[in-house]
């Protein structure tokens, strides 16, 4: 992790299953809240550039081989708020097309302290 | 100049039209049978649903008041629009019903509340008015009560339809338009209900598939007004598309071009080619534009149709698919054109309000 690091906000700022809109300088980070822990992400869509991170945290369909509907990846996606592109909160992939990433970061957690590492 | 000519004006509740009811249809309105909870907009619902609802997620209206606020924050200042016309929200969808009186009255509650509680808002503000076409002869009343507006820049309809818009039936419909110097437009919309026939071998079935194929009725419009004269009896009229997508254009444009050239003789009243007619009196909106992996593909379509001349930016803002102007993947030196210029042409009405604005 780089050393710059940056306190975004309290954990108690971020509910589980949600995320929360931070400004670090002229950048605007989403902070989520799941299972695993707390990540990171540019609140700019690969696709048209929207405010990715004010899209819903949710799951969505697995791909299977017949019509059956298996929710999977339950709060470990955000849906880009502009046209639904789901976007994997811990890497930032699209579901769609893994070589489009949304970028993210590394957060690290000190006390009741969220940082941002860029 | 930018002119977004497909921006959706939303409320919380379709009850906002009730102040504009009279008291007979009030009373279906209030006690009648609707379609969807309390509120709910009136109409003969379309077999596919959106999974996740029509609008972008990062706008959240909690209040009436902020179906205004944030699209002015989130688009109209953001972008700098110069001027949005306004496309309603479920309004066109009164297309659907069997009773003509009804949807009227819905239609005329609608463009009341247009003028009273959206155009004063704003001076970016300009409307349409929403006509019910079940009944030719009530939508040509409504143009003409509505039709010399300063605001108005066009009157409006569901691209769903009961029949292909050249249809005779409909000719009072542009009798009026021609009268008060307005075009015509269809936004995508109005499945279901009496529209039995929105898609061409019957109903899809998810949402995605369905939106990407409903330039069907589009192409049928688009063939039947150059088919059917309307053109030449009204030889001011623009005939507006709104939301069906651009990239078909060509393909059909060539097919009736050389159509026609074998079957002349079985639409004398035409003068000129189809495609001549096209580039005269249709327009298209680029909302959504299509995404080819590599945009030459796109390009040469669109220069295929003369889109520098024939294509209007719109937003569809606040929907699902909504385009960014500046993501607009248009060719550079089209883009003033495109952005306002052609629009301006179009929505006459537009460039008094310009004049007026430069004289005050
Ligand atoms: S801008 Fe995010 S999905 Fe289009």
């Amino acid at each position: 992790m780089s050393d710059n690091k940056h306190l975004v906000c309290k954990t108690n700022e971020v509910s589980p299953g949600n995320q929360k809109i931070v400004q670090v300088g002229r950048m605007s980070i989403g902070i989520f809240n799941i299972d695993d822990g707390y990540h990171a992400m540019l609140n700019v869509c690969p696709h048209q550039g929207a405010a990715l991170c004010e899209g819903p945290v949710c799951g969505t369909s697995a791909q299977t081989d017949k019509a059956e509907f298996i929710y999977c990846k339950d709060e470990a996606l955000v849906r880009c708020a502009w046209h639904g592109w789901e976007f994997d909160i811990k890497s930032g992939e699209f579901l769609v097309d893994p070589n489009i990433k949304a970028k993210t970061f590394p957060v690290s957690v000190d006390g009741d302290d969220i940082y941002v590492h860029m | 100049m930018i002119i977004d000519v497909d921006c959706h004006n939303y409320w919380s509740s379709a009850e906002v039209l009730l102040p504009y009811m009279d008291k007979h249809h009030r009373d279906y309105f209030v006690r009648g049978e609707q379609p969807g909870p309390r509120g709910a907009f009136p109409h003969g619902h379309r077999p596919w649903l959106h999974p996740e609802g029509f609008k972008r997620a990062d706008i959240n209206p909690m209040k009436e008041e902020d179906n205004y606020t944030i699209m002015k924050a989130k688009h109209l200042d953001h972008y700098k629009i110069d001027y949005a016309v306004l496309t309603g929200d479920e309004a066109i969808e009164a297309s659907t019903l069997a009773n003509p009186h009804y949807a009227s009255a819905l239609v005329r509650a609608y463009n009341d509340y247009q003028v009273e509680e959206w155009l004063p808002r704003d001076e970016r503000f300009v409307g349409s008015i929403v006509i019910a076409p079940q009944d030719p002869h009530m939508a040509a009343a409504e143009i003409r009560r509505l039709g010399h507006h300063p605001r108005m820049v066009q009157v409006l309809a569901s691209h769903g339809a009961t029949r292909p818009y050249g249809d005779p039936f409909y000719h009072p419909i542009y009798e009026a338009c021609a009268e008060v110097g307005l075009p015509f437009a269809i936004h995508l919309g109005g499945q279901g209900g009496i529209n039995s026939n929105p898609i061409g071998a019957g109903p899809t079935t998810y949402f995605w598939e369905t939106h990407a194929i409903l330039p069907q009725s589009a192409m049928t419009h688009m063939a039947s007004m150059i088919a059917q004269g309307v053109f030449e009896k009204w030889p001011s009229l623009y005939f507006v598309i709104i939301e069906c997508g651009v990239a078909w254009v060509p393909s059909v444009l060539w097919r009736l071009d050389a159509n026609y050239k074998a079957l002349r003789k079985e639409t004398p009243w035409l003068k000129r080619l189809p495609s001549e007619y096209f580039k005269d009196h249709i327009r298209f909106t680029t909302q959504p534009l299509e995404r080819p992996d590599n945009l030459e593909h796109l390009w040469s379509v669109l220069e295929a149709m003369d889109g520098e001349n024939t294509l209007m930016f719109a937003s569809d803002y606040p929907h699902w698919d909504y385009d960014d102007i500046n993501n607009l993947h248009i060719p550079p030196a089209w883009r003033e054109k495109i952005l306002g210029g052609n629009a301006m042409q179009v929505y006459q009405r537009l460039q008094a309000l310009e004049a007026s604005k430069k004289a005050a």
